[in-house]
């Protein structure tokens, strides 16, 4: 039979601290956490929940911003699947996406690397190196238009010097992607940078000197320390930076706005047309919320690989 | 609670409770402020306009125009100035926010845009119900710009043909007489002249921007349209428009008589032109302002005659009423519109040498340089050459911006004229009949 516990005990249950009565919920740290966090979380409500659900009402309506909306059910989605806009901007966003993503992790492990080994006044290289990544993108691309010149342009005017006819870099169809990408590479592997040297700084220095006492090769210490270890690091930034080529915007409206043909329209770029130089508001926030799927999708999958791939126990 | 508290707490007197209530009090301050801020604005009664503006030359003008609302008013005026890249996205949230200004500019291009949607109101009501406003006095083409479905929707300030300016100093170098300035070149002088003028050293015959807004004067002059009379098809295949089209792209690839393209975006005829060793710059009357600038001796002529003759685009803008306003408040806009469209402000407007008056009676006040100056009232008169008010859809964005993105490929020479215009007529007559469904919505406003 089971022993009646008295409602009202003098001691507390084993292994709690003691408390002097009941835990007052005014009073309580509980109480500062929430006051702190507030305002944060209706600034979340106001301007990033609130605007998903009016995305998903609104393109549930045809309404071009000035006339009163009408119903139109689900015709802003049934009507992305005829659109070749669509499909060639999601193309475009994923072909960023696949090629800025790696280029960007591997340059910023390599400069995280370089860092990390003793590099005199790394401070100052450092910040040198996170500066692109603080400028404005829109200053960045119109310095990279620049760059990009075709005649005597500097990027051209270095390939010449050693015997090559660079391309017509941004007017190009085949150069015009590729252009943005490494503009973009360029801008963004500071972030990266920053979060792998202080993933590097982390590992402790004696499971190197163990690898070495083992004989094992520097290569060798790389593959079987560092990526291991480096792998929680190497996942945040791998879906902030997919979560960030998903969204990419500016710099394609800045330095091609989206040509030649469509063949650096991104995603973002259409679903802007549409809602402000179209009118089309519901066509545009049902492009968002695809794309918010999609991103999600993404995001869900690398988590499930996560489990298998990044090891946070050392 | 740790020592380190405690002595925090005894040595500055501040408990965390009250360390929590500041916080609150303070977080209660800052948003009544932010309420407060979001609320606040001109009071009523206040003349608020919007305007274009991105520089500290044509902020001086929209100053000077809130100085005379304010004198002939006697209310306090409020302009909202906003650089010209920002200033069409900025007015449709602050439409659609119900926080637009009582009388808003609008470039001529986007008036059935904003018509056919119903975020301005008709003015002929207005117009009727006031014997002092004379619409005699505007140019018939400001007044063909400013309408939509033959209802005005806007009154306008500014009105003019594009022309051709020319580097007299560089003809003068290479031993070419100056154009005439009344008489209009044919193609196939102009094409000669380009050539002749075109050379190694980086000099060029010609400039212009690689977009529709600048090929349909050519289009115009040679007979044809971007759409067709009807406006539910595209009529960038028809014989007329292909002619003008090759004339424009041949001189961009076969002559090779225009600085090399280099991007889709920044491409500016106005910085080839003012580097001085281009011959001739088709541009608006608007960029006298900039080209007074030069470091050589120029002047403007008037456009090129096609087979159809010399038919220039003619641009315009205007102030506009968001449809929103009503009540005492239309009744002020009205009043503030008419102030802002007078004689006496278009002569501040001209006289600083921002554009053409869209006014008759205002017309002197634009005055040289350059010496030919008086070309663009001529032409907009009819007396010289001629004009044809800038034809657009109630979705110029989406012409333009799919023109924009792929006739680029024709000036590159990296696609044929026949081959890109094929690609794009369906894709245009998609645009035309969704034009059509945009009047029809428009005609039940």
């Amino acid at each position: 039979m089971a022993v009646e516990t008295p409602i009202a005990t003098s001691g507390s249950p084993p292994g709690r601290p003691r408390r002097r009565g009941r835990p007052s919920r005014f009073g309580s740290e509980t109480f500062a956490a929430w006051l702190f966090l507030t305002p944060s979380f209706v600034g979340f409500l106001i301007f990033t929940a609130g605007p998903v659900v009016a995305a998903g009402v609104i393109s549930l309506l045809h309404w071009n911003l000035f006339s009163p909306p009408t119903f139109a059910g689900l015709s802003n989605y049934t009507r992305l699947g005829p659109d070749p806009t669509f499909w060639s901007a999601l193309g475009n966003t994923a072909y960023f996406t696949l090629v800025s993503v790696p280029l960007t992790m591997v340059v910023s492990l390599a400069l995280a690397l370089l860092l990390n080994h003793g590099l005199r006044r790394m401070a100052i290289f450092r910040s040198l190196l996170l500066l692109p990544y603080a400028t404005i993108t829109v200053a960045v691309a119109f310095v990279w238009i620049w760059l990009y010149i075709p005649h005597d342009g500097l990027m051209n005017s270095v390939l010449g010097l050693v015997g090559i006819d660079g391309p017509a870099w941004l007017i190009s169809d085949t150069w015009a992607m590729p252009s943005l990408i490494l503009m973009s590479v360029w801008k963004s592997f500071g972030f990266g940078m920053v979060i792998f040297l202080a993933g590097l700084q982390a590992i402790p220095q004696q499971l190197y000197e163990a690898a070495k006492v083992d004989g094992t090769s520097a290569w060798g210490s790389f593959r079987n320390v560092t990526l291991p270890l480096l792998s929680p690091s190497m996942f945040f930034v791998i879906v902030t930076s997919v979560i960030g080529s998903f969204q990419v915007f500016d710099q394609a409206l800045v330095m091609t706005n989206g040509g030649p043909g469509s063949s650096t329209t991104t995603l973002v770029m259409y679903i802007y047309q549409s809602g402000f130089q179209n009118y089309e508001q519901g066509y545009a926030a049902a492009q968002s919320l695809v794309l918010f799927a999609f991103i999600a999708l993404i995001t869900g999958i690398q988590f499930l690989f996560q489990r298998r791939l990044v090891h946070y126990d050392i | 609670m740790s020592a380190a508290t405690n002595t925090f707490k005894g040595s500055q007197g501040i408990s965390r409770r009250s360390l929590l209530r500041g916080a609150a009090a303070f977080g209660s301050l800052t948003a009544a402020g932010s309420l407060a801020g979001c609320s606040s604005g001109p009071p009523d009664g206040t003349a608020t306009w919007s305007m274009w503006s991105s520089s500290p030359e044509e902020g001086q003008v929209w100053a000077d125009f809130g100085a005379h609302v304010e004198e002939r008013l006697g209310i306090r005026s409020a302009s909202q100035l906003t650089p010209s890249d920002g200033y069409v996205t900025k007015l449709d949230l602050q439409l659609v926010s119900g926080t637009a200004s009582l009388v808003t500019a609008l470039n001529g291009w986007l008036i059935p845009t904003y018509a056919a949607r119903g975020a301005h109101r008709e003015l002929d009501d207005l117009i009727a119900a006031d014997p002092e406003f004379d619409p005699e006095d505007f140019y018939p083409d400001i007044r063909s710009i400013s309408s939509f479905d033959d209802r005005t929707f806007a009154i306008g300030f500014d009105v003019a043909p594009t022309v051709l300016y020319y580097n007299r100093t560089l003809l003068a170098e290479n031993g070419v007489e100056p154009p005439h300035p009344t008489e209009p070149m044919d193609w196939d002088t102009f094409r000669e002249l380009t050539i002749q003028l075109s050379g190694p050293d980086n000099q060029y015959g010609f400039t212009c921007a690689p977009s529709i807004d600048d090929l349909v004067s050519w289009i115009y002059s040679a007979g044809g349209n971007v759409m067709n009379e009807r406006e539910d098809a595209s009529a960038l295949d028809a014989p007329e428009a292909m002619e003008a089209l090759h004339y424009v792209i041949d001189l961009f690839v076969r002559d090779r008589v225009t600085p090399p393209i280099s991007n889709l975006v920044t491409e500016n005829s106005l910085a080839n032109f003012l580097e001085g060793n281009v011959a001739f710059m088709q541009n608006g009357p608007w960029q006298v302002v900039n080209v007074r600038g030069a470091s050589f001796d120029w002047d403007i002529v008037p456009f090129p005659a096609g087979p159809a003759g010399s038919k220039p685009r003619v641009s315009g803008s205007s102030f506009a009423i968001p449809a929103a306003v009503r009540g005492d408040d239309l009744e002020l806009a009205w009043e503030l519109l008419k102030v802002l469209t007078s004689t006496d402000a278009l002569n501040i407007y001209a006289r600083a040498g921002r554009n053409n008056p869209a006014r008759l009676s205002a017309g002197t006040a634009f005055a040289p340089p350059p010496d030919n100056l008086s070309v663009v009232q001529r032409i907009l008169a009819g007396e010289v050459a001629g004009g044809h008010p800038f034809d657009v859809t109630t979705n110029w964005n989406q012409v333009r911006q799919l023109l924009g993105q792929d006739l680029p490929r024709a000036f590159l020479g990296q696609r044929g004229v026949t081959e890109t215009i094929d690609g794009l007529t369906p894709r245009l007559n998609v645009l035309m009949r969704q034009h059509q469904d945009h009047i029809r919505a428009g005609a039940a406003h």
